[in-house]
């Protein structure tokens, strides 16, 4: 009962933040329809930001409060800055291409921020991972018995940023004028345009906004892993795209419990079945899925317009 | 009366049994007196039936990434499956030959069972992948292949008969130049006579507007599958070929950077263009191998010989998207190589590898 | 072409063709047809007509299986095809052309047609049990192989493709067009090029989205000679969406008016005219108080 419990905690510390990168890829979907293949590699690229800040403060101050919040801030705003870049110069000049092109480029993108990390030139980090500091001092926050179920501190910790980060995403999408705007280039971003909403600015906001939550939920990925790689960027993207088609592709709470879902199948197949099939659930379940429900729990296949 | 959209072969006079095989009779010999001429030059031989593989990936995912419009990135897990079924089918037959025959000619049978074992496993995970994902929207079938590719380095990583991460040795290295030849120019000849049936057109109807497709009567999902059916079936005989002339095979062969590799192959060839395919394999075997050289005659720079391999990869990544970028259609777009150079030539001779 | 081809065939107590039996469908809330009733025989030359967004196109939509009706059935040669895929119901006998023309752009016209024709030959809709179903899969895979071994059956099956095709091309004017991509096609030819494609699938009824649609006054006379003429030597039943008045008026036998998704009147030409409601949908309702009722 203990184990199961723990399992359950587990779980969830590590849905969140499937949530957090698969929130990301829901919105982008959502705007443009399109699957922003690279979206786990920023994520990466925002984790090493994240780093080299740490780096920069020192042992004794990456530890304080201040230290933790600029860690965040430079990582995410960075990665902001980059999901703009790439937006602006990728897939903007392919918006009105066929899907396929603007698809291609982002698998590029994906590869080459992946593989350009593992290269050691200059400034790049090279294949190995390395340990990510201990920002965030491990404690039991919460002990349960003769320490059968163990609470940690990052696991509310996260959880905590995560739901916060959820509450006000949804708070933007529904309650401001933004959020509408970004609503109605979902529906049709050519008729918004029309309607004088500036389209351009709504998209590269949308990918700024995905991207900086994205390296908030990459940081807290290495704070509990306490490592970071070049190649993480791929396994917590692809997880993550595989929460947002479980909860339906473009459905913002769907990503959440989708993700939240993903994260309790695997950390009860590796806590009871073996730890080594790991990385094969989350695809199983996609395929699974998309076998039953190809729209997801909560989304529906729309017919497309004839 | 021919056309220029269908050029059937020209019918000379043949039985008209012999010629659906015809082609194949005249390239055997070919092959056979090519593999003759090139076995004193073991580095040449090893090269040349690297390319082959890849030509065979190349053009295979061009039925499914080009003429299909569909968009594929795991077709390196299905190389995988190939290898490792007719790896450990030949590995378990080692020892057996068929009596009747000189012992080159019995291990030639066995190698072309494994390899037809192991192609045919390919398409099985072609079809049980494809079915599902196929019914779907272009972008779920990138993702749900990546996964497979995923899957499939798993599962070989928990089984023993597959030697798990340390990989398959000792498997016969039966395979020949004339061998991969023989398979390169059949997949070849498969991809033409598939795009120039109306079968084939219908594919590309399918890659054009699928919807249209569909109102017309073609059963858009059931050719899209059989596509990916036959694509995955020669990525399973490429990765056959591969096992047995590589000393060891380990998912380390067969990771998503071999699934790009392939898909910037045909990318870069032009989607639709088997020729492109081809051209473009060639010229990415060749490439690493020139620029190691070229950086190892330099002399300066030992270690950058050595970062090729490393440098390849997101070259690879940016070459996408700079493709994407400002030549969508790749260097063919979705002709052949005769259709275009013509066009070409009088300005400007462009140099093809 | 043919010498006078039997004008009228006779009505029969047969099923029709196509039936629509009370179809409404619901997007969200917006309900973009409702009790949508129709019947066309082999012989009908009816149109569907209605101010822009009356759910024509939806309506289409709904018959060819692109949508699913969220009540009402639709029936095809008397079999009941909610839910089927669309080229299921196209191998029934039900063709259709699109609003926004949708040639399949890269190809030549003679394999716009072809494929069309191709995929007459190749499939089929019967027996939804396990058995049949495996058993039309493998006969696709040996259709493939045949392909990969050009056996003479099947290059003779390719020939007689082509030369379909070809016809097909001739009925509509289009033979000089032959190898050239469609996307190339003046646009009065590609839409005569998608009826040629509908009718490679040797279809029984006929929808027509907007034919008309961007051609000049000459182009529609000569077009509303040539759909009387594919209703007879074809022996068609045809649907035509249009909205182009006159040219609706001039070779419909019954017309049925659609607003805001709902049937506001049917029947014929001279009566549809003259429908009060049907003024007032086009016209506005403003119109009958200002102009007194006259139209």
């Amino acid at each position: 009962m203990a184990q199961l419990l723990q399992h359950l905690i587990n779980g969830l510390a590590a849905g969140t933040i499937y949530a957090l990168v698969a929130l990301g890829y829901t919105m982008v979907y959502g705007v443009l329809k399109l699957i922003n293949f690279a979206h786990g590699d920023v994520m990466m690229v925002g984790v090493y930001m994240g780093y080299a800040t740490a780096f920069a403060l020192g042992r004794q101050t990456q530890k304080t409060f201040l230290g933790v919040v600029l860690i965040f801030l430079v990582a995410m705003g960075g990665c902001a800055l980059l999901g703009f870049l790439i937006e602006r110069f990728a897939y903007r000049p392919l918006r009105e291409k066929p899907r396929l092109t603007a698809l291609i480029t982002a698998i590029g993108i994906s590869f080459a921020l992946s593989y350009g990390f593992q290269l050691d030139i200059g400034f790049l980090p090279g294949a190995a991972p390395r340990a990510f500091p201990e920002i965030i001092q491990p404690t039991e926050w919460l002990v349960i018995g003769d320490r059968d179920v163990v609470v940690w501190n990052w696991q509310v910790m996260s959880l905590l940023i995560a739901v916060g980060l959820m509450v006000g995403l949804q708070w933007l999408v529904f309650k401001t004028r933004f959020g509408r705007a970004m609503r109605a280039v979902s529906y049709d971003h050519r008729v918004a345009a029309l309607m004088g909403i500036p389209t351009d600015r709504v998209i590269a906001v949308t990918f700024m906004i995905g991207s900086g939550l994205a390296a908030g939920a990459g940081l807290l990925y290495a704070i509990k892993d306490t490592s970071v790689s070049p190649l993480m960027g791929l396994y917590v993207g692809l997880k993550a795209f595989v929460a947002a088609v479980i909860g339906g592709i473009g459905h913002v709470p769907g990503a959440v419990v989708g993700a939240l879902l993903l994260g309790l199948v695997e950390e009860f197949v590796v806590g009871y079945a073996a730890s080594t099939w790991r990385d094969a659930v989350a695809f199983g379940i996609l395929i699974l899925v998309l076998l039953v429900k190809p729209g997801g729990l909560f989304g529906r296949v729309a017919a497309e317009k004839v | 009366m021919e056309t220029s959209s269908v050029p059937t072969p020209s019918p000379g006079g043949l039985p008209p049994a012999l010629r659906g095989i015809l082609p194949v009779l005249i390239a055997v010999p070919v092959l056979l007196l090519f593999d003759r001429l090139l076995a004193s030059a073991p580095f040449a031989t090893y090269l040349l039936s690297i390319m082959g593989v890849n030509v065979i990936l190349a053009v295979s995912l061009n039925i499914v990434n080009g003429m299909t419009g569909q968009f594929s990135i795991g077709h390196a897990g299905f190389m995988a499956v190939g290898a490792y079924v007719a790896g450990v089918l030949s590995l378990s037959f080692k020892e057996t030959a068929l009596s009747f025959l000189p012992v080159a000619a019995s291990d030639q049978v066995f190698l072309v069972v494994a390899l037809l074992a192991g192609g045919a496993a390919a398409a099985l995970c072609g079809f049980l992948v494809g079915l599902p994902s196929l019914r779907l929207r272009g972008d779920y079938l990138a993702i749900v292949t990546l996964g497979f590719g995923e899957i499939i380095r798993v599962v070989v990583q928990n089984t023993d008969a597959f030697g798990r991460a340390l990989g398959l040795s000792g498997i016969p290295q039966t395979s020949s130049l004339a061998m991969v030849g023989f398979w390169v120019f059949l997949v070849v000849l498969v991809a033409r006579r598939i795009a120039y049936s109306s079968h084939g057109r219908s594919l590309w109807a399918i890659r054009e507007d699928e919807v249209a497709a569909e109102a017309m009567g073609v059963d858009t999902t059931g050719y899209k599958v059989r596509a990916f059916v036959v694509s995955a079936f020669f990525a399973g005989i490429a990765g056959g070929l591969f096992a047995h002339f590589v000393p060891i095979i380990n998912p380390g062969s067969f990771t998503f950077v071999k699934s790009m590799e392939i898909v910037v192959m045909v990318v870069l060839g032009g989607l639709g263009s088997t020729t492109g395919a081809i051209v473009a394999a060639v010229f990415l075997t060749l490439l690493p191998e020139a620029l190691r050289s070229a950086f190892t005659v330099m002399g300066a720079e030992g270690s950058l010989a050595q970062k090729v391999d490393q440098i390849r990869m997101p070259v690879y990544g940016l070459l996408l998207v700079a493709l994407m970028l400002l030549r969508p259609q790749g260097l063919f777009g979705m002709k052949e190589i005769w259709e275009v150079l013509p066009r070409w030539l009088p300005r400007r001779r462009k140099g093809l590898a | 072409m043919s010498p006078g081809a039997e004008a009228s065939p006779p009505r029969q107590e047969e099923a029709p063709l196509l039936q629509a039996d009370s179809v409404s469908i619901q997007f969200g809330g917006l309900r973009a047809l409702t009790d949508f009733n129709l019947a066309i025989r082999k012989g009908d030359l009816q149109g569907l007509i209605g101010p822009n967004g009356a759910g024509k196109t939806t309506a289409f939509n709904v018959l060819t299986g692109v949508y699913r009706p969220t009540r009402g059935d639709v029936r095809v040669a008397g079999r009941r095809v909610n839910g089927w895929l669309p080229h299921q119901i196209n191998h029934l006998g039900l063709a259709r052309t699109f609003q926004n023309i949708r040639l399949f752009r890269a190809l030549t016209a003679l394999d716009n047609v072809k494929v069309a024709c191709r995929a007459q030959g190749a499939l089929h809709v019967e027996g939804a049990d396990l058995g049949a179903k495996l058993r039309g899969a493998l006969r696709n895979y040996r259709d493939w192989w045949r392909a990969l071994l050009l056996t003479p059956g099947f290059m003779a099956e390719e020939r007689e493709l082509t030369r379909q095709a070809e016809r097909l091309l001739e009925v509509m004017g289009l033979s000089h067009r032959r190898d050239e991509e469609a996307r190339n096609l003046p646009y009065g030819e590609q839409r005569r090029l998608e009826i040629a494609r509908a009718l490679g699938t040797r279809p029984r009824v006929l929808l027509l989205d907007e034919p008309a649609a961007g051609m000049n006054t000459r182009e529609k006379a000569d077009l509303m000679v040539l759909i009387r003429k594919l209703r007879d030597d074809f022996s068609l039943g045809i649907l035509v969406i249009e909205h182009d008045m006159k040219l609706v008026m001039g070779i419909c036998e019954q017309i049925t008016v659609l607003d805001h998704g709902e049937t506001i009147a049917r029947g014929a030409p001279e009566q549809v005219r003259s429908d009060r409601k049907v003024i007032e949908a086009y016209l506005g309702d403003n119109y009958l108080e200002t102009h007194g009722g006259a139209a």
